[in-house]
């Protein structure tokens, strides 16, 4: 079940290869029944020559991969950093009580106003004022997203894998997950809101809003999908980068004494999406092994 | 249609099929698709449009006299500055260098200017802005375009090099101030016969602009407009602000 993006999609062979590379099922080409006119919050995923792909397992499928073999630290906070003695010092909590990592080189791999805010403090850093002046003008937007799950003989099974409506205020698609299995139990249903109505509602108890998002849908496509038998609603503060924002390349900023601090994530190659947070983190990556090995 | 015109026209025909494996590592491939006169201000000149494989901006040349086939072809490459060529900002001296190009190949009687359709590549134009508010806040251009990802000059030439092979012009001499453009002309198999110095005073909005492509990204530039290098002193050619 994807709660956030619902499919991957890529024109980069190297991207594409990468994906192949995630073990289990790969659903190529999908979604593939696409209905509504409304705008997709990635238009390039249905250019010519785009490939889209789902994953039996989720789209996380994908960074569980990357993540493999590496000590991945879960349930901690990053709040800021500090130089000290030859390392970088990231500051952090866990559980309530700080903890701390040391490292030469650290890389940020967030949205860019997340980035923005750990940056915020250490003033005195040489080169970082554009960096923290460029990110101020990069924002992110929200998505409110709700899984719904209806029983079979309570619902209908949609027509469409995808369904971009043109004329709602609140609704940015409705994804029919359950299309991505075969025999599926239930049918699931993905909706995803528009950046300004999700940041209208930014505050707001999901109580309150997921009714309206699930009566929004119902509806335009049946009355069924007011009546889900379960669900489980997030908000995505920083769901994507905002469309007109897009740099070409990752950034590198030179500390004294060595020191480095990447940055890279979706913002920082052309195009948006996973591709370019992918492209931007290895672009990162090579810059940072080819300077270590000199 | 006059004899010019009509080898110009000529080319359009052959490029109606024209595929090859393009230049630079995007492989672009571009086609002549038409042909017409353009009285301008300058003098008359013919406008020849590009179409390209690798996106939807369509590039021209602007050229005078008869270049096909010819060598030592006075040439410009510019790159397009909506807020300078078009609006008159100040900022830059991308209007001046364009009218100073325009003007000089006039008078030569031959010569062309190619006008790339660069600024807007993707996000481009935005991202101008963005470099302006960052300048605005005490941050020199280069600094500006390393913050926004771009390098030095990120701009390719690969464009220009094609509709070059594409005109039949055997070599040409480069109006600029830019050694990089120079470079790439080069590497993508252009004989460049001679560079003609293209500079041109500052002024108080883009003096510090100026100054800054001079010493952070390597440009031919003396601000008492001098002659300062070895092919500088082609004077019979120079644009008239360095004379």
């Amino acid at each position: 079940m994807d709660h956030g993006l619902v499919f991957l999609h890529g024109q980069s062979p190297d991207f594409l290869q990468a994906l192949r590379e995630v073990p289990g099922c790969w659903l190529d080409h999908w979604p593939s029944v696409v209905r509504g006119t409304g705008t997709p919050c990635q238009p390039d995923a249905f250019v010519h020559g785009a490939w889209r792909m789902a994953h039996a397992n989720g789209i996380n499928a994908f960074p569980k991969h990357l993540a493999n073999g590496l000590d991945v630290v879960l349930e901690t906070t990053v709040t800021g950093f500090e130089l000290g003695g030859q390392d970088i010092t990231v500051l952090a909590t866990r559980g309530g009580e700080p903890v701390s990592f040391v490292a030469r080189d650290v890389v940020l791999a967030l949205a860019g106003p997340q980035s923005l805010a750990l940056l915020d403090s250490p003033n005195s850093w040489r080169g970082i004022e554009p960096v923290r002046a460029l990110l101020a003008m990069m924002p992110s937007v929200p998505s409110a997203t709700v899984i719904a799950l209806y029983q079979p003989e309570n619902a209908e099974v949609p027509p469409w894998d995808i369904w971009y409506p043109e004329t709602s205020a609140a609704l940015l698609l409705v994804a029919h997950d359950s299309a991505k299995r075969d025999n599926p139990k239930n049918v699931a249903l993905v909706l995803q809101a528009r950046p300004a109505w999700s940041r209208a509602i930014l505050s707001t108890d999901e109580g309150v809003w997921v009714p309206e998002l699930l009566g929004d849908a119902a509806r335009n496509i049946g009355s069924w999908v007011a009546r889900p038998r379960t669900w489980q609603a997030h908000m995505w503060h920083h769901a994507r980068t905002s469309p007109d924002c897009e740099l070409a390349g990752p950034l590198l900023l030179d500390l004294e004494r060595s020191r480095r601090i990447g940055i890279a994530g979706e913002l920082f190659a052309p195009g948006g999406g996973v591709q370019a947070a992918w492209q931007s983190g290895k672009q990162l990556a090579l810059r940072l092994l080819e300077e270590a090995q000199g | 249609m006059n004899e010019i015109k009509q080898r110009l026209q000529d080319i359009v025909d052959r490029d109606a099929t024209h595929e090859c494996a393009g230049f630079g590592k995007h492989a672009l491939c571009v086609r002549a698709v038409a042909v017409a006169d353009l009285p301008t201000r300058f003098g008359d000149f013919h406008i020849v449009a590009f179409w390209n494989n690798r996106d939807e901006k369509d590039h021209v040349a602007i050229i005078r006299g008869d270049v096909v086939g010819h060598a030592d072809v006075p040439m410009r490459v510019h790159s397009e500055c909506l807020t300078g060529d078009a609006l008159g900002s100040v900022r830059c001296d991308c209007r001046d260098q364009l009218e100073a190009a325009l003007k000089r190949i006039s008078e030569l009687g031959e010569g062309l200017v190619l006008y790339l359709r660069q600024e807007g590549r993707g996000i481009g134009l935005l991202n101008k802005i963005r470099a302006y508010s960052l300048q605005d806040g005490g941050l020199d251009t280069v600094e500006a375009n390393l913050a926004l990802g771009f390098r030095d000059d990120e701009r390719d030439y690969a464009i220009a090099a094609h509709m070059l092979m594409s005109l039949d012009v055997r070599s040409a001499r480069v109006m600029t101030n830019n050694p990089n453009k120079l470079e790439q002309l080069k590497g993508y198999g252009i004989t460049v016969a001679g560079r003609i110095p293209h500079v041109l005073p500052p002024n108080e909005h883009n003096r510090f602009y100026l100054e800054t492509k001079a010493r952070r990204s390597g440009h031919y530039i003396n601000f008492g407009a001098e002659l300062i290098l070895p092919e500088q002193s082609d004077t019979g050619i120079a644009p008239d602000s360095a004379e």
